[in-house]
Protein backbone atom coordinates (compact mmCIF):
# COMPACT_ATOMS: atom_id res chain seq x y z
CA UNK A 1 0.00 0.00 0.00
CA UNK A 2 1.16 3.51 -0.97
CA UNK A 3 0.49 6.39 1.75
CA UNK A 4 -1.30 9.36 -0.08
CA UNK A 5 -1.47 12.93 1.49
CA UNK A 6 -3.47 15.69 -0.94
CA UNK A 7 -2.53 18.80 0.66
CA UNK A 8 -4.45 22.44 -0.09
CA UNK A 9 -3.65 25.77 1.14
CA UNK A 10 -7.17 25.60 2.25
CA UNK A 11 -6.17 22.33 4.33
CA UNK A 12 -5.86 18.54 3.87
CA UNK A 13 -8.06 16.45 1.41
CA UNK A 14 -7.08 13.14 2.01
CA UNK A 15 -4.64 11.10 3.80
CA UNK A 16 -4.57 7.32 3.70
CA UNK A 17 -3.39 4.08 2.18
CA UNK A 18 -3.84 3.74 -1.83
CA UNK A 19 -3.33 0.64 -3.83
CA UNK A 20 -2.73 3.08 -7.18
CA UNK A 21 -2.63 7.22 -7.67
CA UNK A 22 -3.49 8.17 -10.72
CA UNK A 23 -2.64 11.76 -11.94
CA UNK A 24 -0.95 13.83 -15.17
CA UNK A 25 2.21 15.73 -14.85
CA UNK A 26 3.42 17.84 -17.77
CA UNK A 27 4.84 15.07 -19.01
CA UNK A 28 1.79 12.74 -19.47
CA UNK A 29 -0.67 10.36 -17.26
CA UNK A 30 0.99 8.79 -14.03
CA UNK A 31 -0.08 5.77 -11.80
CA UNK A 32 2.18 5.50 -9.01
CA UNK A 33 2.25 2.44 -7.07
CA UNK A 34 3.42 1.22 -3.70
CA UNK A 35 7.90 1.31 -3.79
CA UNK A 36 7.96 3.87 -6.72
CA UNK A 37 11.18 5.48 -7.38
CA UNK A 38 11.00 8.88 -6.20
CA UNK A 39 9.82 11.58 -8.40
CA UNK A 40 9.14 14.94 -8.48
CA UNK A 41 6.61 16.64 -11.08
CA UNK A 42 4.96 19.35 -12.06
CA UNK A 43 0.70 18.31 -12.31
CA UNK A 44 -1.70 19.34 -15.06
CA UNK A 45 -5.36 19.94 -13.98
CA UNK A 46 -6.79 16.75 -14.32
CA UNK A 47 -8.98 14.28 -12.59
CA UNK A 48 -7.19 12.79 -9.39
CA UNK A 49 -7.80 9.02 -9.09
CA UNK A 50 -7.07 6.96 -5.85
CA UNK A 51 -7.79 3.57 -5.58
CA UNK A 52 -8.83 3.11 -2.36
CA UNK A 53 -9.53 -0.26 -2.77
CA UNK A 54 -10.90 -2.66 -5.41
CA UNK A 55 -14.06 -1.53 -5.19
CA UNK A 56 -13.72 2.02 -4.22
CA UNK A 57 -12.30 5.04 -6.08
CA UNK A 58 -11.91 8.42 -5.03
CA UNK A 59 -12.04 11.34 -7.69
CA UNK A 60 -11.07 14.49 -7.01
CA UNK A 61 -10.97 16.99 -9.66
CA UNK A 62 -7.21 18.44 -9.32
CA UNK A 63 -6.00 21.51 -10.60
CA UNK A 64 -2.24 22.87 -11.22
CA UNK A 65 0.40 21.66 -8.56
CA UNK A 66 3.07 19.11 -7.53
CA UNK A 67 3.54 15.62 -6.43
CA UNK A 68 6.63 14.23 -4.57
CA UNK A 69 7.43 10.62 -3.87
CA UNK A 70 9.64 9.38 -1.90
CA UNK A 71 9.56 6.55 0.84
CA UNK A 72 6.41 5.09 -0.12
CA UNK A 73 4.53 8.13 0.62
CA UNK A 74 3.23 10.60 -2.30
CA UNK A 75 2.23 14.13 -1.31
CA UNK A 76 0.10 15.70 -3.82
CA UNK A 77 0.22 19.76 -3.56
CA UNK A 78 -2.45 21.12 -5.47
CA UNK A 79 -4.53 24.76 -5.29
CA UNK A 80 -7.90 22.16 -5.31
CA UNK A 81 -8.81 19.20 -4.98
CA UNK A 82 -13.16 19.11 -5.43
CA UNK A 83 -14.65 15.91 -5.31
CA UNK A 84 -16.79 16.33 -9.29
CA UNK A 85 -19.89 16.51 -7.53
CA UNK A 86 -19.05 19.68 -5.86
CA UNK A 87 -18.26 21.41 -9.51
CA UNK A 88 -20.70 24.26 -10.12
CA UNK A 89 -20.85 23.50 -14.55
CA UNK A 90 -22.56 26.93 -14.84
CA UNK A 91 -19.85 29.17 -13.08
CA UNK A 92 -17.36 27.33 -14.31
CA UNK A 93 -18.64 27.88 -17.91
CA UNK A 94 -17.95 31.59 -17.43
CA UNK A 95 -14.48 31.26 -15.83
CA UNK A 96 -13.74 29.79 -19.30
CA UNK A 97 -15.30 32.33 -21.08
CA UNK A 98 -13.32 35.13 -19.05
CA UNK A 99 -10.31 33.16 -19.32
CA UNK A 100 -10.59 32.90 -22.97
CA UNK A 101 -11.12 36.78 -23.49
CA UNK A 102 -8.27 37.37 -21.01
CA UNK A 103 -6.04 34.56 -23.96
CA UNK A 104 -7.26 37.19 -26.75
CA UNK A 105 -6.55 40.51 -25.39
CA UNK A 106 -3.41 39.77 -23.75
CA UNK A 107 0.01 40.08 -26.16
CA UNK A 108 0.87 36.47 -25.98
CA UNK A 109 4.39 35.85 -24.09
CA UNK A 110 3.82 37.85 -21.37
CA UNK A 111 3.11 37.13 -17.67
CA UNK A 112 -0.41 38.16 -17.69
CA UNK A 113 -1.04 36.06 -20.74
CA UNK A 114 0.75 32.52 -19.40
CA UNK A 115 -1.97 33.76 -16.16
CA UNK A 116 -4.74 33.64 -18.68
CA UNK A 117 -3.31 29.89 -20.51
CA UNK A 118 -3.09 28.46 -16.95
CA UNK A 119 -6.89 29.54 -16.10
CA UNK A 120 -8.11 28.33 -19.21
CA UNK A 121 -7.01 24.90 -19.06
CA UNK A 122 -7.96 24.65 -15.50
CA UNK A 123 -11.39 25.76 -16.18
CA UNK A 124 -11.40 23.76 -19.51
CA UNK A 125 -10.67 20.13 -17.65
CA UNK A 126 -13.03 21.19 -14.36
CA UNK A 127 -15.68 21.80 -16.59
CA UNK A 128 -14.99 18.72 -18.51
CA UNK A 129 -15.26 16.67 -15.49
CA UNK A 130 -18.51 18.64 -14.02
CA UNK A 131 -20.53 17.46 -17.58
CA UNK A 132 -18.84 13.75 -16.54
CA UNK B 1 -29.47 69.24 36.71
CA UNK B 2 -31.14 66.54 34.10
CA UNK B 3 -34.12 65.77 35.01
CA UNK B 4 -35.03 61.92 35.64
CA UNK B 5 -36.50 61.06 32.56
CA UNK B 6 -33.56 62.42 30.44
CA UNK B 7 -31.40 60.50 32.61
CA UNK B 8 -33.26 57.17 32.22
CA UNK B 9 -33.07 57.50 28.84
CA UNK B 10 -29.66 57.93 28.60
CA UNK B 11 -29.07 54.67 30.76
CA UNK B 12 -31.37 53.18 28.71
CA UNK B 13 -29.63 54.06 25.44
CA UNK B 14 -26.08 53.40 26.76
CA UNK B 15 -27.24 49.59 27.74
CA UNK B 16 -28.69 49.25 24.28
CA UNK B 17 -25.06 50.33 22.95
CA UNK B 18 -23.25 47.85 25.28
CA UNK B 19 -25.11 44.86 24.27
CA UNK B 20 -24.43 45.72 20.12
CA UNK B 21 -20.60 45.87 21.26
CA UNK B 22 -20.50 42.67 23.64
CA UNK B 23 -22.56 40.59 20.90
CA UNK B 24 -20.15 41.99 18.34
CA UNK B 25 -17.25 40.97 20.56
CA UNK B 26 -18.69 37.80 20.46
CA UNK B 27 -18.84 37.11 16.97
CA UNK B 28 -15.02 38.07 16.55
CA UNK B 29 -13.96 36.06 19.39
CA UNK B 30 -16.10 32.87 17.61
CA UNK B 31 -14.69 33.72 13.77
CA UNK B 32 -11.71 34.39 15.47
CA UNK B 33 -11.03 31.01 16.42
CA UNK B 34 -11.38 29.68 13.11
CA UNK B 35 -9.19 32.42 11.00
CA UNK B 36 -6.70 31.13 13.34
CA UNK B 37 -7.39 27.83 12.36
CA UNK B 38 -6.87 29.01 8.58
CA UNK B 39 -3.70 30.01 9.25
CA UNK B 40 -2.79 26.72 11.12
CA UNK B 41 -4.05 25.26 7.36
CA UNK B 42 -1.58 26.63 5.32
CA UNK B 43 1.18 25.37 7.20
CA UNK B 44 1.70 21.93 6.02
CA UNK B 45 0.75 22.69 2.34
CA UNK B 46 3.87 25.52 2.96
CA UNK B 47 6.14 23.29 4.57
CA UNK B 48 5.29 20.59 1.81
CA UNK B 49 6.17 23.17 -0.88
CA UNK B 50 9.58 24.32 0.90
CA UNK B 51 10.54 20.41 1.04
CA UNK B 52 9.63 20.33 -3.17
CA UNK B 53 11.77 23.03 -3.38
CA UNK B 54 14.95 22.02 -1.68
CA UNK B 55 14.84 18.77 -3.16
CA UNK B 56 14.28 20.62 -7.02
CA UNK B 57 16.97 23.02 -5.58
CA UNK B 58 19.71 20.27 -4.65
CA UNK B 59 19.07 18.56 -7.65
CA UNK B 60 19.34 21.25 -10.18
CA UNK B 61 22.48 22.30 -11.74
CA UNK B 62 22.12 26.29 -10.18
CA UNK B 63 19.19 28.26 -9.63
CA UNK B 64 17.34 29.57 -12.93
CA UNK B 65 17.58 33.07 -13.47
CA UNK B 66 13.60 33.24 -12.81
CA UNK B 67 12.76 36.79 -13.18
CA UNK B 68 11.11 37.16 -9.71
CA UNK B 69 14.32 36.66 -8.27
CA UNK B 70 15.80 38.79 -10.54
CA UNK B 71 16.45 42.04 -8.55
CA UNK B 72 16.51 45.41 -10.09
CA UNK B 73 19.47 48.17 -10.39
CA UNK B 74 17.60 51.16 -11.29
CA UNK B 75 14.09 51.34 -9.24
CA UNK B 76 11.80 53.32 -10.69
CA UNK B 77 8.49 52.55 -9.24
CA UNK B 78 7.81 50.79 -5.93
CA UNK B 79 4.44 49.03 -5.78
CA UNK B 80 3.25 49.35 -1.99
CA UNK B 81 0.37 46.99 -1.35
CA UNK B 82 -1.65 47.49 1.67
CA UNK B 83 -3.67 45.25 3.09
CA UNK B 84 -6.67 46.41 5.06
CA UNK B 85 -10.07 45.22 5.79
CA UNK B 86 -13.66 45.51 4.52
CA UNK B 87 -14.95 46.66 7.76
CA UNK B 88 -14.07 49.21 10.46
CA UNK B 89 -15.15 49.11 13.93
CA UNK B 90 -11.83 47.65 15.27
CA UNK B 91 -10.06 50.17 16.29
CA UNK B 92 -6.68 51.36 14.93
CA UNK B 93 -6.36 48.04 12.77
CA UNK B 94 -7.25 49.99 9.08
CA UNK B 95 -5.42 53.53 10.37
CA UNK B 96 -2.13 51.91 11.25
CA UNK B 97 -2.05 50.29 8.11
CA UNK B 98 -2.57 53.41 5.73
CA UNK B 99 -0.79 55.59 8.05
CA UNK B 100 2.36 53.19 7.46
CA UNK B 101 1.12 53.08 3.58
CA UNK B 102 2.04 57.21 3.55
CA UNK B 103 4.86 56.74 5.16
CA UNK B 104 6.10 54.48 3.28
CA UNK B 105 5.50 56.49 0.21
CA UNK B 106 7.42 59.28 1.43
CA UNK B 107 10.55 57.08 2.11
CA UNK B 108 10.23 55.73 -1.50
CA UNK B 109 9.81 59.50 -2.92
CA UNK B 110 13.01 60.06 -0.69
CA UNK B 111 14.89 57.33 -2.54
CA UNK B 112 13.75 59.24 -5.75
CA UNK B 113 11.32 56.29 -6.86
CA UNK B 114 7.62 56.58 -7.52
CA UNK B 115 5.14 54.60 -5.15
CA UNK B 116 2.01 53.21 -7.02
CA UNK B 117 -1.08 51.50 -4.79
CA UNK B 118 -2.81 48.39 -4.85
CA UNK B 119 -5.40 48.04 -1.71
CA UNK B 120 -7.03 45.07 -0.18
CA UNK B 121 -9.98 45.52 2.06
CA UNK B 122 -13.08 48.49 1.36
CA UNK B 123 -11.38 50.73 4.07
CA UNK B 124 -8.27 50.61 2.91
CA UNK B 125 -9.37 51.97 -0.93
CA UNK B 126 -12.13 54.51 0.66
CA UNK B 127 -9.23 55.82 2.45
CA UNK B 128 -6.49 56.06 -0.09
CA UNK B 129 -9.41 57.33 -2.70
CA UNK B 130 -9.88 60.08 -0.13
CA UNK B 131 -6.20 60.95 0.02
CA UNK B 132 -6.81 61.34 -3.91
CA UNK B 133 -4.18 58.77 -4.53
CA UNK B 134 -4.53 56.89 -7.83
CA UNK B 135 -4.96 52.70 -6.89
CA UNK B 136 -3.47 50.20 -9.43
CA UNK B 137 -4.95 47.63 -7.88
CA UNK B 138 -8.12 47.37 -5.35
CA UNK B 139 -9.48 44.26 -4.21
CA UNK B 140 -12.24 44.30 -2.02
CA UNK B 141 -15.26 41.62 -0.60
CA UNK B 142 -13.29 38.60 0.80
CA UNK B 143 -11.08 40.30 3.59
CA UNK B 144 -13.35 38.12 5.95
CA UNK B 145 -12.61 34.54 4.51
CA UNK B 146 -10.16 35.06 2.38
CA UNK B 147 -9.39 32.62 -0.41
CA UNK B 148 -6.27 31.10 -2.14
CA UNK B 149 -7.93 32.04 -5.41
CA UNK B 150 -8.20 35.49 -3.93
CA UNK B 151 -4.22 35.40 -3.15
CA UNK B 152 -3.56 33.98 -6.25
CA UNK B 153 -5.36 36.39 -8.51
CA UNK B 154 -3.37 39.13 -6.64
CA UNK B 155 -0.25 37.38 -6.09
CA UNK B 156 -0.17 37.04 -9.84
CA UNK B 157 -1.40 40.21 -10.88
CA UNK B 158 1.68 41.18 -8.84
CA UNK B 159 4.45 39.42 -10.44
CA UNK B 160 3.10 40.20 -13.61
CA UNK B 161 3.27 43.80 -13.23
CA UNK B 162 6.88 43.06 -11.09
CA UNK B 163 8.39 40.74 -14.95
CA UNK B 164 6.44 43.40 -17.61
CA UNK B 165 8.42 45.93 -15.24
CA UNK B 166 5.63 48.21 -14.54
CA UNK B 167 7.09 48.05 -11.01
CA UNK B 168 10.78 47.34 -10.07
CA UNK B 169 10.16 46.26 -6.41
CA UNK B 170 7.05 45.23 -4.08
CA UNK B 171 6.18 45.65 -0.58
CA UNK B 172 3.47 44.42 1.14
CA UNK B 173 1.83 45.80 4.51
CA UNK B 174 -0.18 44.00 6.46
CA UNK B 175 -1.19 43.72 10.14
CA UNK B 176 0.46 40.46 11.36
CA UNK B 177 -1.11 38.09 13.84
CA UNK B 178 0.43 37.93 17.15
CA UNK B 179 -2.01 37.09 19.58
CA UNK B 180 -5.50 38.15 19.93
CA UNK B 181 -4.88 41.07 21.78
CA UNK B 182 -1.74 42.25 19.83
CA UNK B 183 -1.48 42.94 15.84
CA UNK B 184 1.74 44.23 14.46
CA UNK B 185 2.30 46.56 11.31
CA UNK B 186 4.60 44.39 9.47
CA UNK B 187 6.30 45.57 6.05
CA UNK B 188 7.72 42.96 3.90
CA UNK B 189 9.32 42.85 0.56
CA UNK B 190 7.66 40.63 -1.80
CA UNK B 191 9.63 41.43 -4.92
CA UNK B 192 12.45 40.54 -5.27
CA UNK B 193 12.16 37.34 -3.95
CA UNK B 194 15.19 36.64 -1.23
CA UNK B 195 16.72 33.32 -3.30
CA UNK B 196 17.90 32.02 0.50
CA UNK B 197 14.26 32.38 1.47
CA UNK B 198 12.97 30.12 -1.05
CA UNK B 199 15.92 27.83 -1.63
CA UNK B 200 17.53 27.67 1.60
CA UNK B 201 21.07 29.40 2.41
CA UNK B 202 22.74 26.80 -0.07
CA UNK B 203 25.24 24.49 1.94
CA UNK B 204 23.37 23.46 5.72
CA UNK B 205 19.99 23.57 3.17
CA UNK B 206 21.66 21.05 0.82
CA UNK B 207 22.36 18.83 3.82
CA UNK B 208 19.19 18.44 5.09
CA UNK B 209 17.52 17.86 1.32
CA UNK B 210 20.43 15.18 0.84
CA UNK B 211 19.39 13.40 4.26
CA UNK B 212 16.06 13.62 2.94
CA UNK B 213 16.84 11.68 0.40
CA UNK B 214 19.36 8.83 2.32
CA UNK B 215 16.81 8.35 4.83
CA UNK B 216 14.65 6.28 2.48
CA UNK B 217 18.27 3.86 2.25
CA UNK B 218 19.01 2.58 -1.18
CA UNK B 219 17.09 5.52 -2.97
CA UNK B 220 20.13 7.93 -3.89
CA UNK B 221 20.11 11.13 -5.49
CA UNK B 222 20.20 9.93 -8.64
CA UNK B 223 17.50 8.16 -9.13
CA UNK B 224 14.81 10.53 -8.58
CA UNK B 225 12.52 11.28 -11.60
CA UNK B 226 11.70 14.76 -12.62
CA UNK B 227 8.97 15.72 -14.71
CA UNK B 228 9.69 18.34 -15.69
CA UNK B 229 13.70 19.02 -15.51
CA UNK B 230 14.66 19.75 -12.04
CA UNK B 231 15.65 23.26 -13.07
CA UNK B 232 12.61 24.06 -15.29
CA UNK B 233 10.63 22.98 -12.55
CA UNK B 234 12.21 25.17 -9.88
CA UNK B 235 11.89 27.78 -11.92
CA UNK B 236 8.64 27.23 -11.84
CA UNK B 237 7.79 26.30 -8.32
CA UNK B 238 9.83 29.84 -7.03
CA UNK B 239 6.96 32.46 -8.35
CA UNK B 240 4.41 30.15 -6.00
CA UNK B 241 6.08 31.62 -3.19
CA UNK B 242 4.68 34.73 -4.29
CA UNK B 243 1.20 33.39 -3.86
CA UNK B 244 2.06 31.65 -0.20
CA UNK B 245 3.26 34.76 1.21
CA UNK B 246 0.58 36.87 -0.05
CA UNK B 247 -2.55 34.28 1.23
CA UNK B 248 -0.53 33.99 4.30
CA UNK B 249 -0.63 38.13 4.91
CA UNK B 250 -4.21 37.55 3.83
CA UNK B 251 -4.95 34.89 6.61
CA UNK B 252 -3.11 37.16 9.23
CA UNK B 253 -4.47 40.05 8.73
CA UNK B 254 -8.08 38.39 8.69
CA UNK B 255 -7.20 37.13 12.11
CA UNK B 256 -5.69 40.35 13.00
CA UNK B 257 -8.68 42.10 11.98
CA UNK B 258 -11.45 40.15 14.55
CA UNK B 259 -8.58 40.15 17.11
CA UNK B 260 -8.56 44.12 16.76
CA UNK B 261 -12.11 44.38 17.13
CA UNK B 262 -12.67 41.78 19.80
CA UNK B 263 -10.19 44.22 21.82
CA UNK B 264 -12.08 47.09 20.35
CA UNK B 265 -16.04 46.32 21.24
CA UNK B 266 -14.83 45.02 25.04
CA UNK B 267 -13.23 48.23 25.39
CA UNK B 268 -16.24 49.55 24.12
CA UNK B 269 -18.53 47.82 26.41
CA UNK B 270 -16.44 48.39 29.50
CA UNK B 271 -16.53 51.70 28.42
CA UNK B 272 -20.52 51.77 28.52
CA UNK B 273 -20.57 50.19 31.70
CA UNK B 274 -18.75 52.41 33.64
CA UNK B 275 -20.80 55.57 31.93
CA UNK B 276 -24.12 53.59 32.71
CA UNK B 277 -22.35 53.59 36.78
CA UNK B 278 -22.33 57.24 36.15
CA UNK B 279 -25.57 57.58 34.70
CA UNK B 280 -27.09 55.66 37.64
CA UNK B 281 -25.12 57.76 40.11
CA UNK B 282 -26.89 60.70 38.81
CA UNK B 283 -30.10 58.98 38.36
CA UNK B 284 -30.44 58.51 42.44
CA UNK B 285 -28.88 61.81 43.08
CA UNK B 286 -32.20 63.30 40.78
CA UNK B 287 -34.35 61.25 42.29
CA UNK B 288 -33.09 61.65 45.64
CA UNK B 289 -33.09 65.67 44.93
CA UNK B 290 -37.00 65.62 43.97
CA UNK B 291 -37.90 63.12 47.10
CA UNK B 292 -35.98 65.71 49.12
CA UNK B 293 -37.99 68.93 47.57
CA UNK B 294 -41.06 66.93 48.10
CA UNK B 295 -40.29 66.55 51.72
CA UNK B 296 -39.59 70.48 51.96
CA UNK B 297 -42.81 71.18 50.68
CA UNK B 298 -45.18 69.07 52.41
CA UNK B 299 -43.37 70.47 56.02
CA UNK B 300 -43.16 74.00 55.00
CA UNK B 301 -47.06 73.52 54.26
CA UNK B 302 -47.58 71.63 57.76
CA UNK B 303 -45.28 74.72 59.28
CA UNK B 304 -47.68 77.09 57.77
CA UNK B 305 -50.71 75.96 59.28
CA UNK B 306 -49.65 75.13 62.73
Amino acid sequence: MLEVEVLTPEGEVFRGEVRQLSTRTEVGEIGILANHAPVLGALQPTTLRLHVSDSETRRYAQSHGWLQVFDNVARVLVEEAVPPEDLDAGALKEELSDAERRVAESEAGTAEWSRAVKDKQRAETFLSIAQG
Amino acid sequence: MASQKEVKNRIASIKNIQKITRAMEMVAAARLRRAEQRIEDLRPYSEGMRKLTRIASAHAGGVPRVPVLVERQNVQTVGLVLVTGDRGLAGAFNSNIIREGMRSADRVRGEGAGPVFSVVGKKGVSAMTFRKQELVGEYTGFTDRPSFADARRIGEELVARYVDEEVDRVELIYNRFVSPLTQHVWRQTLLPLQQAEVVGEGAEEEEEATAEDESGGSQGRSEWFFEPEAEELLGRLIPEYVTISVYRALLESSASELGARMTAMRNAAENAESINDELTLEMNRARQAEITQEILEVVAGAEALS
